[in-house]
């Protein structure tokens, strides 16, 4: 009983009421502490009901008669489906109390339970107060600058802005490993200036900072990223792998520069020059010429074309010119510089002509040279065979006959040591093989080894993650944990309530057990007055069948009959007894229900409130029949 | 000669591919350099990492004809570890035919032998008698290759009837020794669309300008820009964007001839180009006339072009052509121009 009066006591001070730390059960509460500690309880329940109750007993009798029937009232419509009336509070009664109490404690509304439900680690308390500096600034209306306030300034003019300019800084940090030259110290040390000072605007220096870190950051983990996954599956060592990356992205550029650069074979339109500078530049990449033909080429159509257009231009507009003094000298002018005109476009034509003709000439005399260079050869082997047999000619029998079998000893000779070689060359070759195998089983291996280590790797990752979580939500407890109210230790609640619980299931097997020690005897005492009866019965006959014709048959049948007959009266008085103590026990319960709720005292309260009110009546009856 | 002929042969190698699935050369007599090694390596299908198979393929590289043959080793077989092997002949002539019968029986020996020795053997025979024995019946004769038959071995029909009469378009480019680009996916159709371009020159009998199987390597690229006419056949679909390496462009499988711009103006075509090019279509689609009539019908028509052209020369002083001897002629623009580029192209023009 002691924890429920506890819990109570401190539910009713959080509520409000003024409880002194002596009390430490309802049994102690007086009827004042009561009033108040009921009417607290249901202004928190329902604040329309509340409002018009008062905390604390009138001293007048009457009044406080009122009191309790309206607080009798409100506990009613809130719901308590008990027994209540003024006299729970006037004249109280310990269990009618605490169920009552316990009843509105249990109707008190919970604590919100947003706050324990959010998350409380630090990135969402930080997130929850930029959010609420928001709503708090939003709502705050717009006013044109002239009303402004100086809370405004903040948030409203553009002053405090700046825009996002990004400057390179220059770092003094040294990469691991290499030590950095004793001159690049001394720059670092005596001339660099601070990072602070280093971007032009004092303003773009967080800009500046945090788009180095988060390039610098991004590199690595992309880095880190790459290496992993695909790092170590080429098994280079980093700056080779660094290294190949960089001659593949630069083929890929060639590549795609080439391509981009190569005219459209469908672009017919009136000779267009290929986009000479570009493809100039790729054969310097190249390094080889030979396509300069082409370019000329197309050089010449262009010049064709442009002294073509040009030399139009000049003769449509001469019939156009007025004859007049003036006019007659432009004329004169015109016609000399069409003269002219003519002259350079005929030497032109000329000269492509040349050109063209050039190449082609070029052409065939290069065509020449090559039939001739590989005639002179094929002419000069020929020569030399020829020369050969020319020497041989003269003993031509005898000669053909050695020709014949050197070529045939040579022959021999030569497969002679190619089934030399082969046996030098086999055994190499096998074992070129067998290293091979090897070679590949390890690959084979270590690529099991690294996919075991890229899964172990994975496996740290996610343990990792997961033990920082579980750090945080062990940090959100501990502190959730320390912000909870100390008292009514939770504790002691769980350890009553498995108390009580293991009490209730012993008690229940002793109940049990006595259950079924009751039915064994009641069984006994059936199966024994069966017994008995039926003994009796057969007895009776038994004697009375001789009692007819003998006379100590007849006496020992009466004494029979007797013991019979007293035996029954003595189990009647022994049961007589049994249910007369059961009565005496519940008589005795009763009592002491009866002294706990202390009538006696309640009695004389009442009585002496009752004359108290018969004074007060008089004396209003006095009052009013005065005045 | 015969025994010029058998000069013709230079070397032969081996390529085996094991079960590591590692590609080796592990043979040759009596050397190759190390320029065509790579190049071989790299002509070889077991090289490539696409599991196309290719039994015989043949290229030319620094004026040398290399034949490939690939052999898949099947059980039961005296060679261990070895899943593939090629063999591959270098030689000076072309004639894909005898080089592919001569492999042949190379392969069949070192698949039953184990050992390169007796494969050696032969090819030394051949080298020397022009004669070896092979495991069928009969024997491998050189003189049964002729020379002319492996000209004529391709199908001048096909061609014409693929392109129609933008066959005219081949026949004025390999006239004036452009330079022709072929383009097909497969090997095998690349080789035998190729090597009948030439036929269509048949004046000049010059297969030296064809070079059907080029990568786009430095090398090989460096080698093909020495001969200023060329017939190219790329598998790679990369080098229709490399406009700096052909005149003329032809995609086999689309079928589309493309003619480059800087070439335009040299092959410009007139009357007296659709003149042969109807006779060619015609002469082709006649069911009755074989490979070999077309292609004679084409050269004699060519003969009678260069008849004219050399009347022509013969015109003018110490026989070389002009351009104005020519513009004396009023021929239509496109026929003048066509004569001038010709006459350049037959060592006919005066420098």
């Amino acid at each position: 009983m002691e924890e429920v009066d506890k819990i109570l006591i401190h539910a009713l001070k959080q509520v409000g009421t003024e409880v002194s730390e002596e009390t430490g059960s309802v049994r102690q509460f007086s009827s004042e502490l009561i009033v108040e500690a009921v009417v607290r309880c249901v202004r928190v329940i329902d604040p329309g009901l509340g409002g018009a109750l008062p905390t604390s007993l009138p001293p007048g009798m009457s009044a406080r008669f009122r009191v309790g029937m309206s607080l009798a009232q409100a506990c009613q419509d809130i719901g308590y489906k008990g027994e209540i009336g003024y006299q729970t509070f006037l004249y109280s009664n310990e269990p009618e109390i605490r169920s009552l109490l316990m009843f509105l404690v249990e109707k008190l509304p919970r604590e919100s339970a947003e706050a324990s439900d959010q998350p409380q680690g630090k990135s969402a308390v930080l997130q929850r107060a930029i959010a609420a500096a928001i709503r708090a600034q939003l709502s705050v209306p717009w006013l044109p600058p002239n009303c402004r306030l100086p809370l405004h300034s903040q948030t409203q003019s553009p002053g405090a802005l700046h825009s996002f300019h990004v400057q390179p800084l220059s770092l003094a940090h040294c990469s691991p490993g290499k030590k950095p030259l004793k001159e690049v110290k001394d720059y670092h040390r005596d001339i660099l200036p601070p990072v602070t000072a280093q971007p032009s605007h004092h303003a773009s220096v967080v800009a500046s900072i945090l788009e180095q870190h988060t390039a610098e950051l991004s590199a690595a983990q992309e880095w880190d990223s790459e290496w992993n996954s695909q790092g170590l599956l080429s098994r280079l060592k980093p700056q080779e792998y660094r290294s190949r990356k960089l001659t593949r992205l630069r083929k890929r550029i060639e590549e795609q520069l080439r391509s981009a650069a190569l005219p459209s074979p469908e672009s017919a339109s009136g000779g267009p020059r290929p986009n000479g500078d570009l493809s100039e530049l790729l054969q310097a990449f190249r390094g080889s010429a030979p396509s300069d033909h082409i370019l000329t080429k197309g050089s010449h159509f262009t010049h064709t074309q442009k002294f073509t257009f040009t030399k139009t231009e000049p003769s449509t507009s001469i019939p156009f010119v007025h004859q007049s003094d003036s006019d007659v000298q432009l004329r004169q002018q015109e016609e000399q510089l069409s003269l002219q005109e003519q002259q350079l476009c005929s030497e032109v034509d000329q000269l492509t002509a040349d050109m063209k003709h050039m190449t082609v000439t070029h052409a065939q005399v290069l065509d020449k040279l090559k039939q001739r260079e590989l005639g002179n050869s094929e002419k000069e082997e020929k020569m030399q065979v020829k020369k050969k047999t020319i020497d041989l000619l003269p003993d031509s029998d005898d000669n053909l006959q050695k020709l014949k079998a050197l070529v045939e000893a040579s022959a021999k000779r030569v497969v002679h040591l190619a089934s030399q070689w082969e046996k030098h060359r086999a055994p190499l070759i096998d074992e070129h093989r067998r290293l091979k195998e090897i070679c590949s089983r390890q690959d084979l291996e270590s690529s099991q080894k690294l996919s075991e280590i890229k899964s172990v790797h994975d496996k740290i990752c996610v343990s990792t993650e997961e033990a920082k979580k579980k750090e945080e939500t062990y940090k959100q407890l501990v502190t959730e944990l320390e912000n909870l109210p100390q008292d009514a230790s939770r504790s002691a609640y769980t350890q009553r309530i498995l108390e009580i619980v293991s009490n209730i299931k012993k008690q229940k097997e002793e109940i049990t057990k006595i259950l079924s020690d009751t039915k064994d005897l009641q069984k006994e005492i059936n199966s024994l007055t069966g017994k008995l009866d039926r003994t009796f019965a057969v007895t009776d006959e038994l004697v009375f069948k001789d009692a007819k014709k003998d006379e100590s048959v007849r006496k020992s049948y009466k004494y029979l009959a007797a013991l019979h007959e007293n035996c029954n009266q003595l189990i009647q008085t022994i049961e007589y007894t049994g249910t007369i103590l059961r009565e005496i026990r519940d008589l005795e319960e009763q009592i002491e229900t009866e002294n706990g709720s202390k009538t006696v005292a309640n009695l004389e309260r009442i009585l002496s409130d009752y004359k108290a009110i018969r004074q007060e009546n008089s004396a209003l009856a006095a009052k009013v029949r005065e005045g | 000669m015969a025994a010029t002929e058998t000069q013709l042969m230079l070397s032969v190698g081996l390529i085996e591919k094991d079960v590591n699935r590692d590609t080796l050369w592990v043979w040759c007599y009596p050397s190759v350099s190390s320029d065509l090694r790579q190049v071989l390596l790299s002509k070889c299908c077991l090289t490539q990492d696409s599991r196309e198979f290719h039994t015989f393929v043949f290229g030319q590289f620094c004026r040398t004809w290399f034949y490939i043959s690939t052999v898949e080793v099947q059980e039961p077989t005296a060679l261990n570890k070895v899943t593939h092997f090629s063999i591959v002949v270098t030689a000076k002539d072309f004639n894909p035919e005898k080089y592919a019968a001569l492999s042949r029986i190379l392969c069949r020996m070192y698949i039953k032998h184990g050992s390169p020795v007796k494969m050696m053997e032969a090819y030394v025979t051949v080298l020397t008698k022009g004669i070896c024995q092979s495991d069928e019946n009969g024997s491998f004769l050189i003189k049964d290759y002729d020379i002319r038959k492996a000209f004529l071995a391709g199908s001048v029909k096909d061609v014409v009837s693929q392109f129609g009469l933008e066959t005219i378009i081949l026949y004025t480019a390999l006239m004036l020794k452009k330079r022709i680009v072929v383009h097909h996916p497969r090997i095998e159709a690349l080789l035998e669309f190729t090597r009948v371009l030439p036929t269509l020159t048949w004046h000049r009998k010059d297969w030296s300008i064809l070079h059907p199987y080029v990568h786009l390597t430095d090398t090989e690229l460096e080698d093909l820009k020495k001969c200023p006419g060329y017939v190219a056949g790329f598998v790679d679909p990369e080098v229709s964007n490399r406009s700096d390496l052909f005149d003329v462009y032809v995609n086999l499988p689309d079928s589309v001839i493309t003619v480059s711009q800087s070439a335009k103006e040299a092959m410009a075509m007139g009357k007296l180009h659709k003149d042969v090019g109807l006779l060619i279509v015609q002469s082709a689609e006649d069911a009755e006339r074989s490979d070999s009539q077309v292609i004679k019908d084409i050269s004699v028509k060519t003969k009678e072009i260069l008849a004219n052209l050399a009347a022509l020369a013969d015109q003018c002083e110490d026989s070389k052509i002009t351009l104005e001897s020519l513009k004396l002629h009023h021929f239509p623009p496109a026929t003048e121009n066509f004569l001038f580029h010709l006459a350049a192209a037959e060592q006919l023009l005066r420098i």
